[in-house]
């Protein structure tokens, strides 16, 4: 039987996957983690893991991340599997839901991966019959993921971008903006990843995705492989302030499930996103006061001065752990230049409640 | 292309698909690898000794063939290997190793039973004051799977469990074994079983109710001692509910 949990609204600053190694620690330790999301196929059992989130969703707000809906299949979304994902939304009512676009059933088989659609108009019919379906079972909004590939269809006849731009217009579905499965697929298919994040709705997007891939070299040919196993690369991250820079802060996660460290670098991860995020948004705010102060206005700007402090203390951080000497932990430095650092901010969850940007909520867009 | 991915069939026509400077069917092997590899790790670690057994090499080998074979039906992965056991006794390699494939039978009941709730139990003092009639209907954890085999499984699967040293030149011996397991928090307990008791809690089980259960295990052993079995259901956290039963009316 479900129980009632208290609504706790995703805030608009990075989280973490939650993954099956750090259970045990997350619950005891509790540490400061803005939110945190699942993959949906792991909680339709009744194993122990389902009693684990059941304790964590009281504490942290909590995302539903599926992966094998096949948004793209033909013959729609397999009725049973998302009955489950229906269950496990009324389980543990999350505050956001999200799905890939993609295709991963066929002929009945389950192939585990996420594969790539024809952009085209008869694609376009489909998938959105899909997601509204989805969203009609789920009553909800879901998000949708663009998606990291190796190939393409040659005859599409628009974009990924422009696809998904069209089916937020169709269904109302929102956007889950995965900045590395950009980067892997304007790599590999050799696209501009700024161009096709410019493209999409920056008001439908709800959710952002930060995450490291592998590069392999096969032949002459240099292939981006998502395999989230490694830390957010610096190329990401540059693509992530381009992100924030344009569409302002969102809750992103820090996914890792291939050789998954230890929880601490998780959470170092998030909040390098926190601080980058933050030091972005600061700039911001004190250009707006430059400019403010270039065309003096007979207004006094204490208001605007107040809104600026609300950064500071972060930002504070971020200079602080910057001037600061490195210390080690049980995994090596970085490649790439951020350092690695124990997580000596331990920020409370409800203190991510209290972020100057809490009050963006996907729904209200 | 699914098939393609699959490794069913030939590679789809690389007309159809681009890579930008890349050939798109060396890319569209990416997809066959990921997929192979992500359906191995899902059975490598939900039959850790069996891998062990066979070498991962080996295993490696088999998930690979069983994968291309028996795709999963069904994105819920939990779900993924039921008929692996059944699979590896097809085999021709394995064919004089039947303990393998038994060992992975009991690997996959742990499995299944890692995904089932753990409900609360109930005691026997929870019943003091309670009349429950003749024959009640004892109901018992649902992750409850009983297991018997003609080979030492238990034996097998204890000796490689971490910090067991595996005895290399050792020849598991025919011998039957019978299992229970049950999932007791984030792990699960496994029981050697006679044969009596071994009928008394599948009898349970099956919802056969008490008297059935207890009849049947008299019928294999005479001693069999009711009250020693049901303390010790009671003492496992097994029993999770303890149902009188109305005689139907007679006119």
């Amino acid at each position: 039987m479900s129980r009632a949990f208290q609504p706790l609204t995703i805030p608009a600053s990075a989280g973490i996957g939650l993954r099956s190694p750090h259970i045990s620690e997350m619950l005891t330790r509790r540490p400061s983690a803005g939110w945190l999301e699942v993959h949906a196929e792991n909680y339709m059992g009744d194993g122990a893991g389902v009693d684990a989130l059941e304790k964590l969703r009281e504490i942290y707000p909590l995302s539903v991340h599926g992966v094998g809906l096949s948004l793209g299949s033909a013959r729609g979304v397999d009725h049973d599997h998302l009955q489950r994902l229906r269950r496990v939304c009324e389980r543990f009512q999350p505050d956001l839901v999200s799905e890939h676009l993609a295709w991963s059933v066929a002929d009945g088989a389950y192939l585990n991966d996420l594969l790539p659609l024809r952009y085209d108009e008869e694609a376009l019919a489909i998938v959105a019959r899909n997601v509204e379906t989805v969203q009609g079972t789920l009553k909800r909004q879901v998000l949708i993921e663009n998606l990291s590939a190796y190939v393409a269809f040659a005859d599409s006849s628009m974009n990924e971008a422009e696809f998904l731009a069209e089916l937020v217009a169709r269904t109302g579905c929102g956007l889950l903006l995965d900045v590395n499965n950009v980067q892997v697929s304007a790599h590999n298919l050799q696209y501009d990843a700024k161009a096709f994040i410019d493209a999409l709705p920056a008001g439908s997007i709800g959710e952002i995705h930060l995450a490291g891939h592998a590069t392999n070299q096969v032949g002459a040919d240099t292939v981006l492989i998502d395999d989230h196993g490694s830390r957010v690369p610096p190329v990401v991250w540059t693509l992530y302030q381009h992100a924030i820079d344009r569409i302002g802060p969102r809750p992103t996660l820090i996914e890792w499930d291939t050789d998954v460290p230890v929880l601490d670098v998780l959470l170092g991860e998030a909040m390098w996103a926190d601080m980058l995020t933050a030091s972005i948004m600061f700039s911001r705010k004190q250009a707006a006061r430059q400019a403010a102060a270039a065309k003096p206005r007979p207004m006094p700007t204490l208001l605007c001065f107040e809104s600026a402090r609300t950064s500071m203390p972060v930002l504070a951080a971020f200079a602080a752990a910057k001037a600061r000497p490195v210390m080690p932990v049980a995994l090596p430095p970085m490649e790439g230049g951020i350092p690695c650092c124990r997580l000596s901010i331990c920020r409370p969850p409800w203190r991510a409640r209290c972020s100057p940007w809490n009050q963006w909520s996907p729904r209200t867009c | 292309m699914a098939r393609s991915v699959l490794a069913m069939e030939p590679m789809v026509a690389s007309n159809m698909l681009t890579a930008g400077k890349a050939d798109p069917l060396a890319r569209l092997r990416i997809y066959q690898n990921n997929t192979r590899s992500s359906l191995t790790a899902v059975l490598m670690a939900v039959f850790p000794v069996t891998v062990r057994l066979v070498d991962e090499r080996f295993f490696r080998f088999v998930a690979s063939e069983f994968i291309r074979r028996h795709p999963p039906v069904e994105s819920r992965l939990a779900r993924y290997g039921a008929g692996f056991p059944r699979f590896l006794k097809t085999i021709d390699t394995l064919s004089d190793m039947p303990v393998v494939a038994e060992t992975a039978r009991l690997e996959w009941a742990i499995a299944e039973a890692l995904d089932t709730a753990s409900l609360q139990p109930r005691t026997l003092a929870d019943y003091d004051k309670t009349d429950l009639g003749p024959s009640p209907d004892i109901l018992l954890q649902p992750s409850l799977r009983l297991i018997v085999s003609h080979w030492s499984i238990l034996s097998v699967w204890t000796a490689h469990q971490h910090g067991t040293a595996v005895d290399r030149h050792c020849t598991w011996t025919r011998r039957p074994e019978r299992v229970a397991l049950w999932r007791a928090g984030n792990s699960v307990r496994l029981v050697l079983l006679d044969r009596a008791d071994f009928a008394f809690r599948h009898s349970l089980k099956h919802c056969l109710g008490l008297e059935h259960a207890a009849s049947r295990a008299h019928a294999l052993e005479p001693n069999f001692d009711l009250v020693s079995a049901l303390v010790r259901l009671f003492a496992d956290g097994l029993v999770t509910n303890v149902r009188i039963t109305v005689p139907p009316l007679s006119n």
